[in-house]
Order: structure tokens, then C-alpha cells, then sequence
């Protein structure tokens, strides 16, 4: 342990880095303790963002320099004895006591938030819930869920956006998507809702079978399937049974499906409707544009013939909004409303975002934190021209033991996108990622880069006019 | 392998000390972290030509605060080591260390250094560095020189005399009437100072000696020359050394009869009177709106002014164009453009990274030229001594 690692133990910012470790992992013990026990210099926990000094964080930051305090004391008052008394056991325990508090009291500090959670948050979240479970059985709005591995944020908005245009509708806020959340969200209802968009945030199994059963929906929309919470569900196949109750629940009627995730290809079941590129049920996709600022296409059945413009980027997008256009179309939108709808549609913040920078385009995706996600991005790299492509990740978290795997395969991804400069984080994985690249005789250049914020805050010393840059995933501090 | 040693030299006694700190904090330092090639160690001249070198003269916020006097008074200046390469020499109380330096990156804009003074001193310590050397930095900081060097090339300049401050002051009679066959309006410039410090345009006599002064009181040598009618003045920035390439034809956004000051290029973005972004950058037109044909001569000329005065690795030439003529004249050329000029290269499709790391690219590949030049004569001499 060098001295630095021992001083940043012992500093006065100490308790307000526990804290601040505590508020990023959302103040779970599990993930708090392994980053606890994985770091070694404390002051470079800090590194993305400081401690929001909300009333959670200020009340545990007092009971850590609090208990601390009153350690040090109880060890110096025991040294004193000890020199009065002439007797060593007061030095035997005084001395360790001092020296061990930061390790104590970082470890302590878990119990009071187990025992709110125990006695308190989840006694009034189960109330909350049984509550939403009967607004919801009353409410007689369409009822759309939302599940799947990835890309269930960005379905929601499209459905919110698009059917909006005709229908009044409440969708659940940001990602916020777990039952604490659902209930929230029916107490906020007015019950002259048309259509109501619940998003589905699986992290263990049961949740979607919960979550169906509390909302209660009509419809579904599966997103798609890739290797995520993989410390719960252990494998890809119980997050599928898991996320495919849904359909279940619904009896296969009104299910759209995302037809591009392999994933999912061994739970459909042929009255599902899967979506794609060339289209979803009798609709059919034609004369497809992709650009780096959005694309358009033709959506038509023997009923009717959309035209279909948006802003968001990629070819993987027009499958999602040909099932929203569909969905929209049976909700009884008309021709005009749905083409507005969709061309209301962008980018959402750090997902496939671009933007110009001296005109070099930067694609945002960094919220992107999983392999189907890699896929899509890589394709669209690889489709779009440009005079320099430069592609940017630090890689994937959370991916269990499928983590050489799938770097691995994300490697094999980044080459076959051809970029000329991949830019790595130095991490775990950059290595993997980087054998990857070799495995599948990547000829560009690779660059892996030591300090990720003074490298994403100075980007556009990297990139000049007819680049484009696509960065992929974001490492916060807890994974760093 | 360690990584190759970059020392990035700014700051300096000069005019353009402030731009010098910029140049090198914005558009050398960061660039070259960034590609993560290079050790990077920032070495610091300050206003009395103390030199300093530590990681924290990397921080701009540093000069920003004006906490830049309090810092290096806790700091010991440094000394250099050099003969076989370049060493800094570092001293904390009685420990010494040194660094050896594989490259350096002159950024030090105008005197005691652009001028060719540092490049001497870097000829000397056989090191590899970046930009024009010594002979081609001394002809283009002195203006005169510049343009006579380009007449004898064959390329065309405005008319012009130049005299010493000196002169002025003990025989204004003369200077006058060496003056007198120009043809007003008439621009007077102080020789050796970049950035239009001290420059005024006038358009009579009683201006005339005005403008004289003021130019005399920043330089020992003072150029006067008529001005370009129907003006387009254009910049073009170059980098390479016996192959150089331009990068884009930029015209500075002024009206014929206007010039850039001091102000308007570094405090106003460009926009003379008017309160802007900060910066020298975002005041052009990029590229200069030129028929193809005057656009291809404008690069022409500019390369071969690069190739007359010697520029090695990165310069930018000025040029003036009568727009009714299409006639293009030489102006001058500036060795280390502000910011390197970044902006033009990143319109140009090479990103600052990609900039500075060839500029470091193109100065080991003259050093390697250099190495394999025979600079030993055996003689007798010493023997009939």
C-alpha cells in the first residue's frame, strides 16, 4: 500500500467520499461494498462527478464523521487511561481503535440503510404497489409495456411522441422503471387517460411476472434480449422466460417483438408480431434513406402508405418505428397524425445523439451499455461515409461471466466497421476488446487511453472536418 | 518503451507573451496528451526570461487567475544541459534531476524566440525541434528582409523602404525622401513584431511621422509600403519541409480600407469594435470565397514564398490581392502561427492531434537530414599551426 492509498484512507474528505460512493451505487450494499473493497486510493473516487449534497447523503456523511469522531475519542481516552493506570491492555485496544475507524465505520454505515430498507422503504413500497395495483385494474386506458434487455427507454418515448399526436397519453418518467415506480406513476394518473406506456425494468427473476401482474397491460412491446443482469438471472434464457411472461400474460395478442435481437428468436411464437427492417405484420418497409442526420422510409399495407421521416439515426431504428407506426395505426391514428408523430422523433440524450463539432459528427451513444446496442452502432459506422471514422468505448459492464466473450465480440464488431482510429479506455477489458480487433486483423490504429474525463472533455482536439466519431458507453466512477 | 520526451517552450520576453501561453496550453500541450504518444513537460519563460518547467504550468487556469507571479516565486528556475541533446535541469533544495528531451516545440511567439534566437540556442543542443530553424525564423521576422528574399524569387511584393529607428530620429529628412515615390495610403510597421502590434495605416505626412514613432518605439527597424488597392487579404497556412502542402485558403473578414490591430485579431474574435468571443479564430472567411483560379494562385504563390525563405514544418504566409488585377502580392510570413492556426488545419480534415503530431513527425525527420550531413573537415591546418 503506497503512503498516497493510506493518507486518502485517513483524510477529512474520507467520509464524504463514502458517502459519495454509497449515493453512486444508489445506496446498495452489495455494489457499495465491492467497490469499497476494490479501491485503494480514495482520493480518486471522485473522479466524474462530486457528492450531491441531497439530505440522504448530508445525514449519512454526519453519521460517518460522527461515529469517527466518537471512535477516535473512545481510543484517546483509552490512551490517556493507560498512561494513568500504567497498564497496557488500554494501549492494546486504544491504539487499534484509532487506527481502524475509516475500515469500521465505511463497513458500519451499511447497517442503518439496511435496516430503512428493511423496516421502512419496503413496507411503504409494498403498500404502494398493492394500491397501483387496483388503480391500475380501474383505469381503462390502453395499457402498452415495455420490455426487453435494451432499448426500452428510447420505445417508450417513440410511442409517447407518436401516439401522442392523436391520443392523450402518460408514460412512466425516464428510465424510471420498477414497481416503486409504476405505483408512483398511477398515483399521478387522472384516470382520462386514452393510453398509458409502462416501461419494464427487469433485474431479477419474477420482476416482469410482478410487474404484468400489478399493471395489468394490453399490449406489449419486447425490445429485445442481450446478456444484462446476468448476476441475477445467471443466464441470457431465464432473462428471456422472465421478460417473455409478458407475452404470456397476454396470450400472444397484441405483442410486437423485436425481430433483429437473435435473442429472442427461441420465445417467439406465431401470433406474435416481430418487427424489423423490412417491416411488421402486413406492414412493409421501402425506399430506405440512412444519414447521419436521420432517416426516412416508406411504411405501407394494402391499406394505407406512410411516409416516414425521423431523426433518429440508423438502420436498426426502423424496424422500433415501423411497430410504433403500427401500434400507432391500430390505436386509430390517422395517416397525418402518425407521419407527424415520427417526425417528431429524435435522438434522445447520449443514445446514437449526433452532433457537430467543427464539422466532424460525433455520435453520442454512451448510454449505450450493451452488445446489441455495439451491433447497431457498429453498423451504422460502417455504413456512413466519412474521410476519417474514429470509434471511442470503454467497453461493457455488468456482463458476468460472458465478459471475455463478449468483448471478445465486441472487437470483432469495431474491425469489421473498419474505423481507422479505435480509442480505448485503459481498463479490464481494453485488452480483450483489443484481441478482438487483432483476432479479426484489424489494420487501423489503436489508441488506448489512460485519464477517460480529460479525454472526453477534450474531444474536439481529436477530430477534424469529415470525421466521424462514434463513442459507445460511459464508465462511471463505481466502474472505473 | 518510455514514451518520447516533448518540452514545449512558451511564454518569453516578448509582445506576445499572453498569445505565446494560449498558443501552447490550447494547441500544442493538450493535443499532444491527447494522443497519448508523448511525455509532455511544459517549460515556461517568464516576462523577465526566467525559465521554469513543471506539470502544473500546463494549467491555463494558472495564467487565467493572474496566480501565476505567487506560483513561481515558490519555484526554482531551471537550467538547461546541452551539447549531445538537451537535458532540463530541475533542482528541489540540494536534489537535483534532470530530463532528457527527444523533441522540442518552440511555441513562443515574436522576439526572444519566433525570431530565431531560441532555434539558435536549439541548433546548438543538437536537438530535434519543431518549426522553421534558425536562418528561415530569422528572415521572416524581419519584414524587409522577408520581402526582399521574395522579390529575388521572382514573386511579386507591394512597394516598400525600411530604414533603423535611428535613422528616423537623426535624419528624418532622409527617411522622408526615401518615402516620398510611395504612393499613400501608406502602411508602417515596426519590422520584428507580429500580432499587428504598432501597426498604422495613414494616409498623409503629418500621419506619416506619427505612425513612424510609434513603430520606433517598439523596433529598431521600420518598414513602410504602399498599400494594396482593391484589397483581399488572405492567409495561407503550410506545413511540411522540402514537400510542404497548404491547408485552406482563409480571408480574413476586414474591409479594404480596415485592418486587424491587436484588439480586433486576439480580443474581439476578429470583430473590430464590436464585443465578441474570445480568440483569434471565428473572424475569417474558411475558405476564402476566391474564383478557382486566383484561389489555386494564392496557394501557389504562398508555397513558393515557403520554399524561398526556407520555412521548414509549419508556417503561415500572408498575401495581399488587388481584386481587379487578380495581381497577388506577398506580404509576410509568420513562423508560428497563433494557435498554430488549428482552426484551418481542423477545416482541412487534420485535427489537432493530427497537426501537432506531424509537426513533431516532421521535425525528427529534419533532424534525421540533418544527422546525415558530413559537418567534420579533416585538415592540416593545426599541424603548419
Amino acid at each position: 500500500m503506497k503512503l498516497k492509498e493510506i493518507t486518502s484512507t485517513y483524510s477529512p474528505r474520507f467520509p464524504s467520499v463514502v458517502a459519495y460512493m454509497l449515493q453512486s451505487t444508489e445506496y446498495q450494499s452489495k455494489p457499495y461494498l465491492n467497490w469499497l473493497w476494490r479501491t485503494t486510493d480514495f482520493s480518486k473516487v471522485q473522479n466524474r462527478r462530486v457528492l450531491e449534497r441531497t439530505s440522504k447523503a448530508k445525514l449519512l456523511e454526519a453519521f460517518l464523521r460522527l461515529g469517527m469522531a466518537l471512535e477516535i475519542i473512545a481510543g484517546i481516552v483509552l490512551l490517556i487511561l493507560g498512561i494513568i493506570t500504567s497498564t497496557v491492555w488500554e494501549w492494546e485496544l486504544g491504539i487499534p481503535l484509532i487506527i481502524s475507524y475509516p475500515f469500521v465505520w465505511s463497513h458500519l454505515v451499511v447497517i442503518p440503510l439496511e435496516l430503512g430498507r428493511i423496516l421502512v422503504v419496503e413496507p411503504n413500497e409494498r403498500k404502494l404497489v398493492a394500491q397501483s395495483t387496483q388503480l391500475f385494474a380501474k383505469h381503462e386506458a390502453v395499457k402498452i409495456a415495455v420490455a426487453g434487455s435494451y432499448g426500452k427507454t428510447t420505445m417508450k418515448e417513440l410511442l409517447n411522441t407518436t401516439i401522442g399526436e392523436g391520443r392523450s397519453v402518460a408514460a412512466t418518467v425516464a428510465n424510471k422503471n420498477v414497481a416503486i415506480e409504476h405505483a408512483k406513476f398511477a398515483k399521478s394518473l387522472n384516470g382520462k387517460e386514452e393510453v398509458l406506456i409502462i416501461e419494464f425494468g427487469e433485474g431479477a427473476p419474477g420482476d416482469v411476472e410482478r410487474f404484468s401482474q400489478t399493471t395489468k397491460p394490453t399490449h406489449a412491446v419486447i425490445t429485445g434480449l442481450a446478456p444484462a443482469h446476468l448476476d441475477k438471472y445467471k443466464t441470457i434464457e431465464a432473462a428471456g422466460k422472465d421478460i417473455f411472461y409478458l407475452a404470456s400474460f397476454l396470450k400472444g395478442n397484441n405483442v410486437f417483438v423485436n425481430g433483429e435481437s437473435e435473442a429472442v428468436r427461441q420465445f417467439i411464437k406465431p401470433n406474435y408480431l416481430t418487427y424489423d427492417s423490412s417491416g411488421v405484420g402486413d406492414w412493409k418497409v421501402s425506399g430506405v434513406k440512412v444519414g447521419i442526420e436521420g432517416l426516412s422510409f416508406n411504411l405501407s399495407s394494402d391499406k394505407l402508405m406512410l411516409n416516414l421521416k425521423s431523426s433518429l439515426i440508423g438502420r436498426h431504428q426502423i424496424g422500433p418505428l415501423s411497430a410504433v407506426a403500427a401500434i400507432a395505426f391500430d390505436l386509430g391514428l390517422s395517416k397525418n397524425q402518425i407521419e407527424k408523430g415520427i417526425a417528431k422523433t429524435c435522438p434522445f440524450e447520449h443514445r446514437m445523439q449526433p452532433y457537430n463539432i467543427g464539422g466532424a459528427w460525433i455520435i453520442d451513444d454512451t448510454y449505450n451499455g450493451n452488445i446489441e446496442g455495439i451491433k447497431a452502432g457498429t453498423q451504422i459506422l460502417k455504413e456512413l461515409k466519412a474521410k476519417r471514422k474514429i470509434y471511442i468505448t470503454p467497453g461493457l459492464v455488468d456482463q458476468g461471466q460472458e465478459t471475455e466473450r463478449i468483448h471478445l465480440e465486441m472487437g470483432k464488431l469495431i474491425a469489421l466497421s473498419s474505423p481507422d482510429l479505435v480509442i480505448l479506455m485503459n481498463n479490464s477489458v481494453s485488452s480483450v476488446i483489443k484481441k478482438g480487433l487483432e483476432q479479426n486483423t484489424f489494420k487501423g490504429e489503436v489508441q488506448i487511453v489512460d485519464d477517460p474525463l480529460f479525454f472526453y472533455s477534450n474531444i474536439e482536439h481529436m477530430v477534424a472536418k469529415g470525421d466521424i466519431v462514434l463513442m459507445q458507453n460511459d464508465w462511471t466512477d463505481n466502474y472505473s | 518503451m518510455s514514451k518520447p520526451t516533448v518540452a514545449v517552450i512558451f511564454g518569453s520576453r516578448s509582445t506576445e507573451h499572453d498569445v505565446s501561453i494560449v498558443t501552447a496550453i490550447a494547441s500544442i500541450i493538450r493535443p499532444l496528451e491527447l494522443s497519448g504518444k508523448y511525455s509532455v513537460v511544459p517549460v515556461y519563460i517568464d516576462k523577465k526570461g526566467q525559465w521554469f518547467s513543471d506539470p502544473k504550468l500546463k494549467d491555463i487556469s494558472l495564467y487565467t487567475s493572474g496566480s501565476i507571479d505567487t506560483f513561481l516565486d515558490k519555484q526554482k528556475p531551471i537550467s538547461l544541459r546541452i551539447g549531445v541533446g538537451m537535458e532540463i535541469v530541475l533542482r528541489n533544495g540540494l536534489k537535483q534531476r534532470s530530463i532528457k528531451v527527444d523533441i522540442v516545440f518552440p511555441a513562443t511567439h515574436g522576439t526572444h524566440g519566433e525570431d530565431g534566437e531560441l532555434m539558435g540556442m536549439l541548433e546548438m543542443a543538437n536537438v530535434a525541434y519543431v518549426g522553421c530553424d534558425l536562418p528561415s525564423s530569422v528572415i521572416s521576422m524581419d519584414k524587409s528582409l522577408a520581402k526582399i528574399i521574395a522579390q529575388a524569387a521572382g514573386i511579386p511584393t507591394s512597394r516598400f523602404v525600411w530604414f533603423y529607428a535611428r535613422d528616423f530620429k537623426t535624419n528624418l529628412e532622409l527617411v522622408l525622401e526615401m518615402i516620398k515615390p510611395l504612393k499613400y495610403p501608406l502602411f508602417v510597421k515596426p519590422v520584428h513584431l507580429g500580432s499587428s502590434i504598432a501597426i498604422s495605416r495613414v494616409n498623409n505626412e503629418s500621419d506619416l511621422i506619427n505612425a513612424i514613432e510609434v513603430a520606433a518605439h517598439y523596433d529598431d527597424k521600420v518598414i513602410v509600403e504602399e498599400a494594396v488597392t482593391n484589397l483581399i487579404e488572405v492567409t495561407v497556412p503550410i506545413i511540411g519541409n522540402d514537400d510542404p502542402r497548404p491547408a485552406l485558403v482563409e480571408q480574413p473578414m476586414v474591409k479594404g480600407e480596415d485592418f486587424f490591430d491587436f484588439d480586433s485579431k486576439y480580443m474581439h474574435g476578429g470583430k473590430k469594435g464590436k464585443s465578441a468571443k474570445r480568440g483569434a479564430q471565428g473572424y475569417s472567411k474558411l475558405p476564402a470565397p476566391l474564383p478557382k483560379k486566383l484561389y489555386e494562385k494564392s496557394e501557389q504563390t504562398a508555397l513558393e514564398v515557403y520554399k524561398a525563405i526556407g520555412c521548414k514544418g509549419i508556417a503561415r504566409v500572408d498575401l495581399l490581392i488587388d481584386s481587379k488585377t487578380n495581381k497577388v502580392y506577398f506580404n509576410e510570413v509568420n513562423t508560428l502561427p497563433g494557435s498554430l492556426y488549428a482552426h484551418n488545419f481542423r477545416e482541412a480534415g487534420i485535427s489537432n492531434v493530427k497537426l501537432v503530431e506531424e509537426l513533431v513527425n516532421l521535425a525528427l525527420e529534419r533532424r534525421t537530414g540533418k544527422q546525415k550531413l558530413t559537418t567534420s573537415f579533416s585538415t592540416s591546418y593545426l599541424k603548419q599551426y
